[in-house]
């Protein structure tokens, strides 16, 4: 199987998981988890692509939910909008910058040479 | 205290508000054409190639020769193709024509397709089947014209598969393009090097590939980019087919 | 806020703003396609899909360069609040220009062929050691197309709750990688393709702007120093603070608080909103009730209780004055604590 076929079929293999966690968790889990969701139905086709996507963190969630976590880690942002910013300023300059250095022009002024003389 | 607007969505804008956010819709919308209008004439010229459908389908007889790709030495044209004319073969989409013109190679064959051209550059696009690329009857086949050596070269270019860059696809050469170039160089079709100047008063010379291979694995890296190497150039009836010296591609200053 | 989710909670601004949106992608993808070979006097078209390819590629970029704009503009400038407001449908459009964009290159480019146009992508260019130029750039496009279509796909509120607002934010930090892969996907491909400079022009001068906004406002948004204390935190003079508006203070923990002044009363809430951790320090109190500058979820200052029948809830704090100075209570109490309110001395209380 080449290397492409190998990743392709990673990627269904996934997907195929998703499919199956998306079928367990809008039938079963979703009521158990969050009131809102039930006697709610319309909205869990919207879930189903996303699930299909990040199905091993809609697993741990589902997972630490059902066991209780606590709740302060709710009320906790994220602060690395700082260092965020300045690592994808880094990487867009990187990107630019390298392609400046790429262009390349057409060697129009490039006039062919015979080097030698056709062989024997 | 200063009672800045205070904005709620479900609210809606609040009055202090509503100019400035109905100016960012106009600035939005007005700019978006404005952006797109510039972007979209900055658009380079795709050249010149075409499928020739303006001058029908072409049917022709020929000596095929392999050099992997396979190409057709005319020996009976139409109005468009003269006799002694060398036309590389290709098939539909990013097939090649090998396959089918394995069996056919040194023989007489009727080649019936449409025509891509840009410039002095060409190619038949053969139809499926045997009516687009057969043996032809009753004909014996005339001997296979001698390829003349014309020696080693320095060159500058760029390798491109010769479908798109005939016309297939515009633009049908490039860095943006140089996926496209290999997956059809990979299928078979013919690769090509576009030099700058003409050579021999050629200005495209097909890329001769080895035994196993269309092109030389070693030349995939440098699809699409401009390059000087170096090569052994040699005349095929009225087509000029380069050995290109991997050993000697550089990018192009 | 629903009580029970529905597909979009669409509300009248919601609706405006979707239609400048669409607008504007329309006006966009006209005024591109509009301009053929015949305007540029050129002898042949460019070919249909690549076209088309370009027109979606080049609105999905600038659709995200504005996007990535939002935040920071909104940090800066709190006029620019409104766009934040419903920047998920923002993004799930960019998603589908993004996806047509690749949609329209794997028809064309990398079909034709007798091998799977998904395997194609992924074997036609290998040139990954080559250096920049001829570099497999559509490499960089999947990449940030995938995490387009994760961010599109969790925009749901379900996805917040779910996730919490912290797992959340922090998944949809993707879109900063994501942004320099557009960046690396169009320098590295169409501006290395083009003999004009406008492209180029427009390009730097997009992806500057996003960069250059971003570290202002992170340097505007440095957070302030954690007091090494385990008592209560002095949170300065109660009078100071405008009616209707909060003080934010950081606790030796990291985490911030909002100290509220509602009828000549101080109560103290998280600053994080249990929606999507916006800074409900930042917002008013209308109603008598904290509303977050996001989105506008509420809060009784002096509960954390949205009220019914909405059920949200965020964490207090207990207040004191002590020598005229307000102090915070370090320790969280659980989200819809109920919080005796302190009164400013000399305020006016209703």
């Amino acid at each position: 199987m080449s290397a492409a076929a190998a990743i392709l079929a990673l990627v269904r293999t996934w997907l195929w998981i998703g499919a199956g966690v998306a079928a367990l968790f809008l039938t079963i889990g979703i009521g158990r988890i969050d009131a809102n969701a039930r006697n709610a139905f319309v909205f869990r086709t919207l879930l189903v692509p996303g699930i299909l996507l990040i199905w091993p963190l809609v697993l741990w969630r589902w997972w630490c939910i059902e066991r209780g976590s606590p709740w302060i880690a709710r009320y906790r942002p994220p602060s690395a909008h700082g260092a965020a910013a300045v690592a994808m300023a880094i990487l867009v300059l990187a990107a630019l910058g390298l392609s400046l250095g790429a262009r390349q022009d057409w060697p129009a002024g490039f006039e062919p040479r015979r080097l030698a003389d056709a062989a024997p | 205290m200063s009672e800045r607007p205070f904005f709620v969505g479900y609210v809606g804008l609040p009055r202090g508000s509503r100019g400035f956010a109905a100016a960012l819709a106009v600035v939005l919308v007005l700019g978006a054409g404005l952006l797109a209008t510039m972007v979209a004439r900055s658009v380079d010229d795709p050249g010149p190639g075409a499928f020739r459908f303006d001058l029908g389908p072409q049917k022709v007889t020929g000596i095929v020769e392999l050099t992997p790709a396979p190409v057709l030495h005319v020996t009976e044209g139409t109005s468009t193709i003269a006799p002694g004319h060398t036309l590389m073969l290709s098939g539909q989409g990013k097939n090649g024509a090998l396959p089918r013109a394995r069996a056919l190679e040194g023989r007489l064959a009727t080649a019936s397709g449409i025509l891509l051209t840009r410039g002095t550059l060409d190619m038949l696009q053969i139809g499926g089947g045997e009516a687009g690329l057969g043996p032809a009857t009753g004909a014996s086949a005339p001997a296979l014209p001698a390829p003349e050596p014309l020696g080693r070269w320095a060159l500058a270019g760029e390798i491109c598969d010769g479908k798109c860059a005939s016309g297939a696809m515009l633009p049908g050469l490039g860095i943006a393009h140089k996926a496209c170039a290999n997956l059809c160089i990979l299928n078979g079709l013919p690769p090509v090097f576009v030099s700058t100047r003409p050579v021999a008063g050629a200005s495209f010379l097909l890329i001769a590939g080895t035994a196993e291979a269309p092109m030389p694995p070693e030349l995939y890296d440098w699809v699409g980019e401009y390059v000087t190497l170096e090569g052994l150039v040699r005349r095929h009836g009225d087509l000029l087919v380069l050995t290109v010296d991997p050993a000697t591609l550089e990018r192009a200053p | 806020m629903s009580v029970k989710y529905v597909p979009v909670q669409w509300n009248r601004f919601k609706w405006g703003y979707d239609a400048v949106l669409l607008a504007g992608m329309a006006v966009f993808l006209w005024a591109f396609l509009r301009i053929d070979a015949a305007v540029l006097g050129h002898a042949r078209e460019v070919s249909g899909p690549i076209r088309n390819a370009r027109a979606f590629g080049a609105c999905a970029f600038a659709m995200m360069t504005i996007i990535l704009c939002i935040g920071p503009l909104a940090r800066l400038d709190a006029r620019f609040l409104p766009l934040l407001y419903n920047r998920r449908h923002f993004g799930v459009l960019t998603a589908a220009v993004a996806l047509s964009h690749a949609s329209l290159i794997l028809n064309w480019y990398f079909a034709f062929s007798p091998a799977e146009r998904y395997q194609t992508v992924l074997f036609a260019n290998t040139s990954y050691a080559g250096g920049v130029a001829g570099f497999p750039f559509e490499t960089f496009g999947i990449f940030a197309l995938l995490a387009l279509l994760i961010l599109a796909a969790t925009s749901h509120d379900f996805w917040l709750a779910f996730l919490t607002p912290p797992v959340w934010k922090g998944l949809h930090y993707l879109i900063y990688p994501a942004y320099a892969a557009v960046v690396a996907h169009v320098a590295w491909g169409a501006l290395l393709d083009r003999g004009s400079g406008t492209f180029t022009w427009v390009v730097f001068a997009g992806a500057l702007g996003v960069v250059v906004l971003h570290l202002i406002a992170a340097l505007k948004d440095r957070r302030g120093v954690r007091p090494e204390t385990s008592d209560w935190i002095d949170a300065g003079d109660p009078a100071t603070i405008a009616e209707g508006r909060a003080r934010i203070v950081i606790l030796p923990s990291g985490d911030r608080v909002a100290i509220f002044r509602h009828q000549g009363q101080l109560s103290a809430i998280s600053n994080a909103c249990a929606h999507q951790n916006g800074p409900l320090g930042e917002g008013r109190i209308i109603d008598c009730l904290v509303t977050c500058p996001w989105h506008g979820f509420q809060y009784e200052p002096r509960t954390g209780r949205a009220p019914p029948p909405f059920t949200e809830m965020v964490p207090t704090f207990a207040l004191r004055i002590v020598a005229g100075r307000v102090q915070v209570d370090p320790t969280t109490a659980p989200p819809g604590t109920p919080q005796a309110p302190v009164p400013i001395p000399g305020a006016v209380t209703a």
